[in-house]
C-alpha cells in the first residue's frame, strides 16, 4: 500500500464513524388513574360470599387458627383453609368493595369497605354473612396510590364515593444517557397498600381469640377495642359484643399514619415522618408518649423485647432517599434511642421471631437475619433468597408466610439458613 | 467473558508452538493509550413529561487503556486490554481480549488494526443516590498508525469505533412502578499511545 494513501484511509474510516450517537432508552411503567363515582348503596349491597377466586392482585394477609385471609385489593377477601401449609385450599371469596384491611376476633371478621366498617360472621367461612356495619366512619383512604373520598354536595354527604381505577402504562423515551438528578421527585402522602409487615405475637385477651395481622395493617385488636388508623387519626371501635362494633372515639395523632402495631400495653404507629409510641394502659384512651423522628420514608415497624425494628423505604408513595433498617431502643418509651442503622436495598414488610428477623426486599427478594447482636446485624445475614418478589411476611413459629407480586408462599423456617418451600399459590396474571 | 478469557489463555498456551519464525523474538508487549470517546446524543428534551422536542448534545469522555500481551508473530500481538472509561455518569472498566495486527511493513511507520472485545464492569463506579448502574458488553475495533522502528518502542495514533452497553435502575418518579434505562454508548475513540 502506498504511504500517501494512508491518511486518506483514516479520513474515510473516521467519516463513517463521525456520526456516532449514544442510544439510551428509558423504559418506565406508570400508574394511570381514571376517576369513577360509585354509590354507597351499590357498595353496601355487594357484600356476599362467592365461590373461590384466583389471586389477581393480593394485598394484606391475615391469619387466624387454621385459616388464612388474603385481601384482594379493593375487591374482597380470599378465605383459605391452611390446616396443611403444604397444601392450602381456597374455601371461598368474600366480596367486599373497597376492602384493604382485615382483623378477626373469635368468629367475627372486621373489614373496611370504603367508608364503612363491616362485621362478618365467618363461623362457616364458605357461607360468611354480614352481621353489622358501622357507616361513614372512614371519610377517605387510598388504594395503590389512588385516593378515594366521600363526596359532598354543599357540605352534605351525597352518598357517593369518588375513586379511581388504575391502569399500568409502559412508555419508552430516549434520554441523554445521564442521571437527571434535577427531576422533581413528587411526594405522595398516601401509602401503598400492598406493602405490609408483621410480627408473631400471640394475641389473646380476656378469653377472646384474635388472629395475627401483618403489622403494617391499619387494624389492631386490643382488649375490647378495634383500633384503626387513617391518615391523621386513630379510630376506636368498641367490640364488647364482637358482632356489634360501635364507633367509640377518635384520637388525633400525627400526620400520615400508615401502620399500627400493638406490643404489650403500647401502640406503635408508623408514619411517613416517624414512629409514634402511644401508652395504651387505658385501652379506651391511648396517650401519645413520644415520637421517634426520621427522614421521610415509608416505615413499617415491629417490636420485640424493647427493641423496635423500623425499616425506611423509598419509592413512589414514600419519598425520601433512604433504604435502611433502624434498630431503636424503646425500653424508655418516652425517649426512644437509635441503636444502629443498616443499609438495605428496598425494604418492605418485616417480621421477627427472635433471634431471626425476616425482611422483605420487594423485587430484590427476601432476607433472614440473626439479630441477637444488635450492633452487627449486617454481619449475620443467614440467607438471601433473590428469586422471588417479597412484600409482606408473617412468621408463625416455624411457619413462614410470605406474599409478593408473584404469589403467596409458605416456608418451613425451622432452619432459617435454609428455608424449605412448602407451597406456593401463584398470582393468576401479572399485573404489570 | 469466561469464554473469551479461556480462548485467550488457549492462544497463549499454544503460541510457543506456533512461533517458530527466526526473524523475530517472541516477547511481552505493552500498548498503553490515552484519548477521548466522542459522540453525540439525540434525546427527548422533556423525556415524555410534556412536549416531544428533541435535543442534540455532543459528548466527550476520557478514556485510558492498557493492552498487555504477547508478540505472537511478526505482525500479530494478542493480549488482554484493561481500561478506564469516564462516561458522564458512569465509570466503567472494560476487560477485553485484544489484538494488534500490522497490515503494512514500513520500516519507520506501519498501519495496524486494533480490536478489543470484552465486558465493561462497574467496580469502581459510584452512583448518584437512587441510581444503580451496571456495565455491559463492549466492542472496540479500529485502525491506527504506529511510528517507530520494528522491534523497538513506537508511538501510536489510533481511531476506532467503541460500543459500550450499560444499564441503569433509576429512582421512581410520581406514580411510577418501574424506571430503567438501557444505555448504548456509540463513540468514536481517538487515542495516542506508546507501545513497546
Amino acid at each position: 500500500m502506498k504511504k500517501q494513501l494512508l491518511p486518506l484511509l483514516f479520513v474515510l474510516l473516521a467519516s463513517t464513524l463521525w456520526s456516532c450517537n449514544d442510544q439510551c432508552k428509558e423504559t418506565r411503567i406508570t400508574r394511570r388513574y381514571t376517576p369513577i363515582s360509585i354509590s354507597l348503596a351499590e357498595i353496601r349491597s355487594n357484600v356476599k360470599t362467592e365461590s373461590p377466586h384466583d389471586l389477581v392482585r393480593p394485598g394484606k394477609i391475615y391469619t387466624k387458627d387454621n385459616y388464612l385471609f388474603i385481601n384482594e385489593i379493593k375487591t374482597g377477601i380470599h378465605v383459605v383453609d391452611n390446616s396443611d401449609p403444604s397444601n392450602p385450599k381456597f374455601l371461598a371469596f368474600i366480596s367486599i368493595p373497597g376492602n384493604g384491611d382485615i382483623s378477626v376476633r373469635n368468629n367475627i371478621l372486621y373489614a373496611d369497605s370504603y367508608t364503612d366498617l363491616v362485621a362478618i360472621d365467618i363461623t362457616d367461612p364458605a357461607n360468611a354473612k354480614e352481621v353489622s356495619r358501622v357507616q361513614n366512619v372512614f371519610r377517605n383512604g387510598q388504594f395503590d396510590g389512588a385516593a378515594w373520598f366521600l363526596n359532598q354536595t354543599n357540605g352534605v354527604d351525597n352518598l357517593t364515593i369518588q375513586d379511581y381505577t388504575i391502569d399500568y402504562v409502559t412508555e419508552t423515551v430516549t434520554t441523554n444517557c445521564e442521571d437527571n438528578i434535577a427531576s422533581p421527585i413528587y411526594y405522595d402522602s398516601w401509602f401503598t397498600t400492598t406493602s405490609m409487615l408483621s410480627s408473631y405475637a400471640p394475641s389473646v385477651s380476656s378469653g377472646n381469640s384474635n388472629g395475627q395481622a401483618g403489622s403494617m395493617s391499619r387494624f389492631a385488636l386490643y382488649d375490647n377495642f378495634l383500633y384503626t388508623v387513617s391518615q391523621n387519626s386513630m379510630h376506636l371501635f368498641n367490640i364488647n359484643d364482637p358482632a356489634k362494633p360501635v364507633d367509640y372515639t377518635t384520637v388525633n395523632v400525627g400526620w400520615n399514619i400508615e401502620t399500627i402495631f400493638p406490643y404489650q400495653n403500647k401502640l406503635f404507629l408508623g408514619s411517613s415522618t416517624g414512629m409514634f409510641i402511644l401508652d395504651n394502659s387505658n385501652p379506651a384512651a391511648p396517650k401519645q408518649l413520644s415520637m421517634y423522628e426520621h427522614a421521610r420514608a415509608c416505615d413499617p415497624v415491629v417490636v420485640h423485647d424493647n427493641i423496635a425494628y423500623v425499616t425506611l423505604r423509598t419509592g413512589n408513595s414514600c419519598g425520601g432517599n433512604q433504604n435502611q433498617l433502624d434498630l431503636v431502643d424503646v425500653s424508655d418509651a418516652s425517649a426512644p434511642k437509635l441503636i444502629r442503622s443498616y443499609t438495605m436495598e428496598n425494604p418492605y414488610g418485616l417480621s421477627i421471631n427472635f433471634p431471626n428477623l425476616f425482611l422483605c426486599e420487594g423485587k430484590n427478594g427476601f432476607k433472614v437475619f440473626d439479630v441477637s447482636d444488635k450492633l452487627t446485624v449486617d454481619q449475620h445475614l443467614l440467607s438471601f433468597n433473590t428469586d422471588m418478589h417479597a412484600y409482606d411476611v408473617i412468621s408463625m413459629g416455624k411457619n413462614l408466610m410470605l406474599i409478593g407480586d408473584d404469589g403467596f408462599y409458605q416456608f418451613d423456617a425451622s432452619d432459617p439458613k435454609n428455608l424449605k418451600q412448602l407451597s406456593k399459590i401463584a398470582v393468576k396474571k401479572a399485573v404489570q | 467473558m469466561k469464554i473469551l478469557f479461556s480462548f485467550f489463555m488457549a492462544v497463549l498456551a499454544i503460541s510457543p508452538a506456533l512461533a517458530q519464525d527466526e526473524t523475530f523474538k517472541r516477547k511481552f508487549v505493552n500498548h498503553t493509550e490515552f484519548g477521548g470517546l466522542f459522540g453525540r446524543v439525540k434525546y427527548d428534551t422533556y423525556q415524555g413529561y410534556g412536549g416531544n422536542q428533541k435535543t442534540v448534545d455532543s459528548k466527550a469522555s476520557l478514556s485510558i487503556q492498557t493492552f498487555n500481551g504477547i508478540h505472537l508473530n511478526q505482525r500479530l500481538d494478542v493480549g488482554v486490554t484493561l481500561g478506564f472509561d469516564w462516561y458522564k455518569t458512569a465509570l466503567l472498566n472494560p476487560i477485553a481480549a485484544g489484538i494488534r495486527y500490522d497490515i503494512t511493513k514500513g520500516p519507520k511507520a506501519r498501519l495496524f488494526l486494533t480490536g478489543d472485545v470484552g465486558y465493561g464492569f462497574n467496580w469502581l463506579n459510584q452512583d448518584s443516590d437512587g441510581y444503580k448502574t451496571k456495565g455491559g458488553w463492549m466492542i472496540n475495533p479500529g485502525v491506527g498508525l504506529r511510528m517507530g522502528k520494528i522491534n523497538s518502542s513506537s508511538f501510536t495514533f489510533s481511531v476506532s469505533y467503541k460500543r459500550q452497553e450499560a444499564f441503569a435502575d433509576k429512582p421512581l418518579l410520581y406514580n411510577q412502578t418501574e424506571r430503567t434505562e438501557d444505555r448504548v454508548y456509540n463513540r468514536i475513540a481517538a487515542r495516542i499511545g506508546i507501545s513497546f
